[in-house]
């Protein structure tokens, strides 16, 4: 399948024109599949997914693959010769053939039919790089799924096998061209066996977004001047000078602060506090970059709040309407870094 | 397969070349008797070249050279075999095609066109030899080729050989039933879409000349000529003679040439008739072997002026059957046409001289024309005459030699003489090949008749009664004509097949062998319209026609279709294995009737209490079950036990 997935992962608009002729023509029949009419009247047809969703049978399309429209001209040929010679034993090979074609049409509709489709989120992505929606897809039967995969027009995944009362976990790729929430519009589930002959898919809408924050522009702008603060390990905000004693770990903390040495004492994870003179910490404000266009500011700040979490500096965030308070840690960065996303957006992004 | 070296150092697509290698391989070896050598040459260096390329990960031939080559062979076919037409040439062709496919393997693509190249070869194989034997052999790569083909799409690599055997083998039997009804179904068509090119392909046979030796040569074959099954009863043995070619023209050593014109004529019967169906053995000629005088013939069939059947469709090269009625005895009573008389007349000159001296003494002694046959016969039968199928080799001028020297002659050799000494004394007369006798199948009722069975007779005119067959072996070994060639030939003489029918375990084993087969003839190969009217007025239906057809072949692949639909649905079907959860769910179910459903976000803990809240009356139960559900499900020690408690609370409980 190297050839033609190789050629899927090509926008198809934008097709060199070098490109062999059959290879050309089996992109037009594919891009046929997804033209934007029919994804519409699918869409309109079929709403959004449930999640979990049990793939009904009706769901499913099939068509022939262009082997499968060649091995249909060779059965053809091969008809007209046992006709013409009047070879009863080379007609029943064509029949043979022939049903054996069918049954894989069966089969191949079959290996999608049933199959439970999870979606399981996307971690957030830049403006400019390529988000990746998770899908799990079970089998809850007591036979073996072949060759399933999931794309869309950017491309499909490598097939996997899914074993009977098995689950596995494939990717759908869509470029994330502007911050703000990425909606995964649908993805395809599709699988070419037994023999490549049929391709057998169904369009799926799920409620699946992505938090894409904005691109952060190059470096080179200082970062406003650091707030020192000398008080103590009164509030958040602390340094990185004095040790002052450990806490529980919770999720989000930097690892850099994990004691390990408390780990490899007694089994849980601690966290290293600090107290010191020296509390650096910065506030990004929206104000501060007075003169910039919307998106050219949210980049500058993206761009402070990387370096800043890099560095493990402590930041704060001010826009608009929003306060982030002082804070460290990669669910402060990643709070900070949403808000930069949904700025003056009106989507809010998806319960998790 | 076996021979690649280290397994890692085999890329996917060489992994799969191996599979299409093979397949292509065994789809291949029933053309190797009728390819030309260069081919299958090619081919295997092809193959070599593919798989060298791969183990030491060379590049493949540059596309120049793969042109080249591919023009070379493409000449080559056509300075081999002289066209691009015809079975023969297409199969070179497509051997040729495949190896040099082969050559530019580098995608899956590449490698499914050629197991398409190899399942055209399959069917070509078919066009070549439709044996019964070949069939387990030809299934068995259809499925080779068929797990090829699941193989060579496979991406994921870790399907095990036995279940890519399996699976397809099984879509192989769920495709079955519908490509037999298929089968059954289609419209034969009778006739040919094209032209179907002749074989140049020599089979063993009779020839449409005869020199002495000739028969003899073909009666060291066991190969079958034709089979015949009557409708009432057969022919005694002695009137068992099939007629193929009939021949006038002598030039004193070799008989040439049925007449080259066409007079109609009118044939009446004498004595009984009798019915059948003579299914011939391609042959390559246009020739029907009909019992002696062939009284009734289907329209694709004529009758010569010698009363010879031929198609008129060409060549016989595939298994073909007719339906006949035939006489072993005739009459003609109009007067031989002129042209006929001086065929059946004419002698070469100035040979064989002292045969026609002969002839002529003998027809001056003798009453009648028919005295002076029945004075040849005499001569044949108590004179020093001997039959005998290694006769020594005759001079120039062979009648003479053979009558006044060796003496010793098979079939075509008294044959020969005896119509030349009629000729000679002026009776006209002709040299009628042909077989003689067959072997009655009893577990099939029918004649199997076997290129052994050759022979050749002759056929004189007597004025006012027609043609008459006169056999001069018969006067000479009449166990021949009563026995078959067994018994006419002394015990020493080299006879196929008389072990065999000397032994009766292998007798009735190639009998029941052969019975086999002419099933296998009559019903498959054969299958044809009548076949399909036959099977309709079984089921009751008297009428049948496209219409007819259209509809059942409709029928059977919508019940096709349902039934694999239904029965694939039902494989797939997810089966609960967990019992507990099992019992949990049947208890969901019974509160959700009560209108009680649990909610998505509910555990049983929260669910259980809620409903024994709702449920006052039933509320220890609740509770019991929820704590031996929660100890069965997250407990550190589940007690299985507890399991039927389970059920048996929720069995009795009432929503």
């Amino acid at each position: 399948m190297s050839s033609t997935s190789s050629s899927h992962t090509a926008p198809t608009t934008a097709l060199p024109s070098r490109q062999p002729l059959s290879r050309r023509l089996r992109e037009r029949i594919r891009s046929f599949s997804l033209h934007p009419r029919i994804r519409r009247w699918t869409r309109k047809r079929h709403g959004i997914d449930p999640d979990p969703l049990t793939l009904p049978g009706r769901r499913i399309y099939i068509l022939p693959t262009g082997l499968g429209v060649t091995y249909g001209f060779m059965l053809f040929a091969m008809f007209l010769g046992a006709m013409n010679y009047g070879n009863n034993l080379a007609l029943g090979l064509a029949f043979l053939l022939g049903a054996l074609g069918l049954t894989a049409m069966h089969h191949s509709h079959r290996n999608l039919a049933g199959v439970r489709i999870h979606s399981a989120g996307c971690e957030p992505v830049f403006a400019g790089q390529i988000a990746r929606f998770r899908v799990a897809i079970e089998n809850p039967s007591p036979l073996p799924r072949y060759e399933l995969t999931v794309g869309n027009d950017v491309g499909m995944a490598q097939p996997e096998r899914i074993e009977p009362n098995g689950r596995t976990m494939l990717e759908v790729k869509l470029p994330a061209n502007k911050r703000g929430l990425l909606a995964l519009p649908y993805f395809e589930l599709a699988t070419r066996h037994p023999f490549g002959l049929f391709r057998a898919w169904s369009v799926l809408h799920p409620e699946l977004h992505c938090v894409v924050y904005p691109r952060p522009s190059a470096p080179g702008k200082p970062p406003p001047l650091l707030e020192t603060d000398t008080g103590g390990a009164q509030d958040l905000s602390r340094g990185d000078e004095d040790f002052a004693g450990l806490r529980s770990f919770h999720p989000g903390d930097s690892p850099s602060r994990i004691a390990w040495k408390a780990y490899a004492r007694d089994q849980s994870l601690q966290v290293k506090l600090y107290a010191g003179t020296e509390v650096t910490s910065h506030v990004f404000d929206w104000d501060m970059l007075a003169g910039l266009g919307v998106e050219a500011r949210l980049s500058q700040l993206c761009r402070w709040i990387e370096d800043a979490h890099a560095a493990g500096h402590a930041f704060g965030l001010k826009l608009p309407g929003t306060h982030i308070p002082t804070n460290v840690g990669a669910s402060h960065r990643q709070r900070c870094l949403t808000a930069l996303a949904l700025f003056q957006s009106d989507e809010r992004p998806a319960e998790s | 397969m076996s021979g690649l070296p280290r397994v890692e150092a085999v890329s996917p697509l060489g992994r799969k070349l191996s599979w299409v290698i093979a397949g292509l391989a065994l789809a291949v070896v029933p053309h190797v008797p009728h390819l030309s050598l260069w081919i299958l040459v090619l081919l295997g260096a092809a193959v070599a070249a593919r798989i060298v390329t791969e183990l030491k990960g060379w590049a493949l031939p540059p596309k120049w050279l793969r042109i080249l080559i591919a023009f070379g062979a493409l000449f080559g076919v056509l300075a081999t075999y002289r066209t691009l037409n015809g079975v023969e040439a297409g199969t070179a062709l497509l051997v040729v095609m495949a190896g040099m496919k082969l050559l530019e393997t580098r995608s899956v693509r590449d490698l499914t066109v050629i197991v398409f190249l190899a399942y055209f070869a399959l069917f070509s194989g078919f066009l070549y030899n439709q044996e019964l034997l070949l069939l387990p052999y030809m299934l068995a790569t259809a499925w080779l080729l068929t797990a090829t083909l699941m193989r060579v799409h496979q991406t994921t690599l870790a399907m095990p050989i036995r279940e890519t055997a399996s699976l397809t083998g099984k879509m192989m039997v769920q495709a079955l039933p519908l490509a037999v009804l298929l089968f059954v179904l289609f419209p034969r068509l009778p006739g040919h879409f094209w032209s179907v090119p002749a074989r140049s392909q020599a089979t063993t046979g009779l020839d449409d000349e005869l020199s002495p030796g000739d028969v003899s040569e073909l009666s060291v074959s066991g190969a079958i000529a034709f089979r015949a099954k009557f409708a009432g009863e057969l022919p005694p043995p002695r009137e068992r003679y099939w007629r193929g070619p009939v021949l006038h023209d002598f030039d004193g050593r070799t008989w040439r040439r049925p007449l080259p014109f066409y007079i109609p004529q009118v044939v009446r019967p004498v004595g009984e008739t009798y019915r059948y169906r003579i299914t011939l053995e391609p042959h390559q000629r246009s020739w029907i072997f009909g019992l002696d005088v062939v009284t009734e013939w289907p329209t694709t069939a004529m009758r010569t002026s010698d009363l010879q059947l031929v198609t008129r469709r060409g060549a016989i090269s595939t298994l073909t059957s007719f339906d006949l009625e035939s006489a072993t005895h005739y009459a003609v009573e109009a007067p031989l046409p002129t042209a006929m008389r001086n065929a059946a007349l004419r002698l070469p000159q100035g040979r064989n001289p002292r045969a026609i001296e002969l002839a002529q003494s003998l027809r001056a002694s003798a009453a009648s024309d028919e005295a002076f046959i029945e004075a040849v016969l005499t001569m044949f039968r108590e004179q020093e005459f001997y039959y005998t199928l290694e006769p020594p080799r005759l001079e120039r001028d062979s009648v003479d030699d053979f009558l006044f020297n060796t003496r010793r002659g098979f079939c075509e050799h008294f044959a020969s003489a005896f119509t030349a000494l009629a000729r000679a004394a002026g009776i006209p007369a002709r040299v009628v090949t042909g077989y003689h006798g067959g072997e009655l199948n009893p577990m099939g009722g029918y004649l199997i008749v076997r290129q052994s069975d050759a022979h050749a007779w002759s056929e004189v005119w007597i004025d006012g009664k027609g043609w008459r067959r006169v056999d001069p072996t018969a006067a000479v070994a009449p166990e021949r004509i009563e026995g078959g060639i067994d018994a006419a030939l002394s015990a020493d003489e080299p006879v196929p097949g008389r072990l065999i029918r000397n032994s009766r375990l292998l007798s009735s084993i190639r009998l029941a062998w052969d019975a086999a087969n002419t099933f296998w003839n009559n019903q498959v190969i054969e299958f044809s319209e009548s076949q399909q009217r036959w099977l309709a007025n079984k089921i009751g239906l008297d009428v049948l026609g496209w219409r007819e057809l259209g509809v059942a072949m409709a029928i059977a692949l919508g019940a096709f279709f349902v039934i694999l639909t239904g029965y694939l649905g039902w494989r797939f079907r997810p089966r609960v294995r967990d019992p507990v959860r099992q019992v949990y769910e049947e208890l969901c179910r019974k509160f959700a009737k009560a209108s009680l459903p649990r909610y998505p976000h509910e555990g049983p803990i929260d669910y259980l209490n809620r409903l024994a809240t709702a449920n006052p009356k039933n509320a220890r139960d609740l509770s019991e079950a929820r704590d031996i559900y929660v100890g069965l499900r997250y407990g550190p020690s589940p007690n299985p036990s507890n399991l039927s408690r389970l059920k048996y609370i929720v069995n009795r409980l009432e929503a």
